[in-house]
């Protein structure tokens, strides 16, 4: 009788450990997104700009993923110019993506409707090499979804990119990005 | 019998709970992503649009204009009297623009043979991953060409169309990797009037061509095309040429030894090639400048 009774036990908690997380909206993910960027040089502003940004939040423990293929930047002054960004810098073929992972610092409750300044802590991969960053973000949560803006800026040679004598009045060594994404729950 | 049935409840509520725990994000969003997975047409198979003199698979980009100033010095066994061959030059003036995505169309003047060249590049396939996976670009490559050179008789009266040549190529390329790119090209040039009464109006050849990248601005590249029916059998000697592009941002340099004197099909297919093992070979350069009419 003692050992059916634990057996039960046992079986109710897994159900419901189950249910619990089934019914709750833990993971979020990205549905509607641009990541830009900009380089201000002396003689040239180069812009360019991506939709195929995805990422992933975990409400529990906070933490992120987010990644964009190099090879889905648009925008630029000229097709050369992307050729230039993917064959000569970025080297997209062996480093296909760019990856931001880590963890927001503020522990805010994501179950209420709000707008938030928070600080979104990680590391940011590109071009083969990461770096520790800490990018402040506007986060308005509003009913199933989430808003998210940011921007920073990267330092090209923090990277392990190269900038040419030559086309050094071209491209700026630091580059601004700006990202705004709208997130929603997951599907199970 | 007891323990089994703990064990494998036991498994079992850890399976429920592992979500619980926290997944894997990278898992999750793989599974999340892993139907948006993007086509990727593969860019710079070649830096331009020819390899040395030949022809390569890439085209002018729509709505972008490229000038090509082609020069071929004389032969370097002229020596120290003609400062071994740079005391002559041939050149070639070509623009090239790309009208959409798949045709670019050129034209072009020849100092030899004074020669006016019209030509179309059109892509018929595109290297690309993804989804769909193609492992070659295949190009087709049309030009025409005439002759405006004065006959040596000036009392032979030929019809104009016996000044004109036909060049119908086949380009076959696959960049292996992000350093090596292969190209294969099959080509026909066929000319109205031939040289000799002996020689074949349609001179058939099958071009190889490679580019193989040093840095990211830097790569070597070599061409040869064997010939197999040249108009002049006993004195044809097949197109061999190597050298290096540079890359500089705007302009692309590319500096060869080729043993070719000119630099459309109808020059360097057909004849008019010098022997490299006797150092009849030449001094050459492309220099390319793109201009851009529209946002990529």
């Amino acid at each position: 009788m003692k050992q059916t009774l634990l057996l039960l036990m046992l079986l109710l908690t897994g159900v419901v450990a189950g249910l619990q997380t089934g019914s709750a909206q833990r993971y979020y993910v990205t549905e509607n997104q641009t990541v830009e960027f900009v380089s201000e040089a002396p003689l040239e502003r180069i812009h360019a700009h991506s939709e195929k940004l995805s990422g992933i939040l975990d409400l529990q423990t906070r933490k992120f993923l987010f990644q964009v293929p190099m090879e889905s930047f648009y925008g630029f002054n000229s097709p050369l110019q992307r050729e230039h960004f993917n064959e000569n810098y970025m080297e997209s073929d062996q480093y296909p993506k760019a990856r931001f992972d880590g963890k927001i610092i503020e522990e805010i409750d994501f179950s209420k409707n709000g707008t938030h300044r928070i600080r979104a802590k990680g590391k940011l991969y590109i071009h083969g090499m990461e770096r520790r960053i800490t990018v402040p973000c506007k986060l308005t949560i509003n009913d199933e979804t989430m808003e998210v803006s940011s921007s920073f800026s990267v330092q090209l040679s923090h990277y392990g990119i190269k900038i040419p004598q030559v086309v050094s009045q071209k491209l700026s060594e630091v580059i601004d990005v700006q990202t705004q994404i709208t997130m929603r729950p997951k599907n199970e | 019998m007891r323990y089994k049935i703990y064990a494998l409840l036991i498994i079992t509520q850890l399976a429920f709970l592992q979500p619980a725990l926290g997944q894997d994000l990278e898992k999750l969003l793989e599974e999340e992503t892993q139907d948006m997975e993007e086509q990727v047409i593969t860019q710079a198979t070649f830096k331009t649009t020819r390899i040395v003199n030949g022809q390569s698979i890439e085209n002018a980009s729509p709505k972008e204009l490229i000038f090509v100033v082609s020069h071929h010095f004389g032969e370097v066994s002229t020596g120290l009297y003609d400062f071994f061959g740079v005391d002559y030059s041939n050149i070639r003036l070509g623009f090239e623009y790309g009208l959409n995505d798949r045709i670019a169309v050129g034209i072009g003047r020849s100092s030899f043979n004074k020669y006016y060249d019209v030509s179309a590049k059109v892509k018929l396939l595109q290297q690309q991953k993804g989804k769909r996976q193609v492992p070659l670009s295949v190009s087709y490559f049309g030009s025409a060409a005439a002759t405006a050179i004065r006959y040596e008789d000036p009392e032979r009266q030929e019809d104009w169309t016996a000044r004109l040549n036909y060049v119908h190529q086949l380009l076959i390329a696959r960049k292996m990797s992000s350093k090596l790119s292969l190209q294969l090209s099959p080509v026909l040039v066929h000319s109205n009037m031939a040289p000799t009464s002996r020689s074949p109006n349609d001179v058939w050849a099958l071009g190889t061509g490679g580019r193989y990248k040093l840095t990211n601005w830097v790569s070597l590249n070599a061409e040869y095309f064997y010939t197999f029916n040249p108009e002049d059998e006993q004195n044809h000697f097949n197109s061999f040429s190597a050298g290096v592009d540079l890359d500089t941002g705007g302009h692309i340099f590319q500096l060869y030894f080729t043993n070719s004197s000119g630099m459309i099909e109808k020059l360097f297919i057909s004849g008019n090639n010098g022997d490299w093992l006797q150092g009849d070979f030449r001094f050459g350069f492309n220099i390319t400048r793109v201009f851009s009419f529209g946002k990529e």
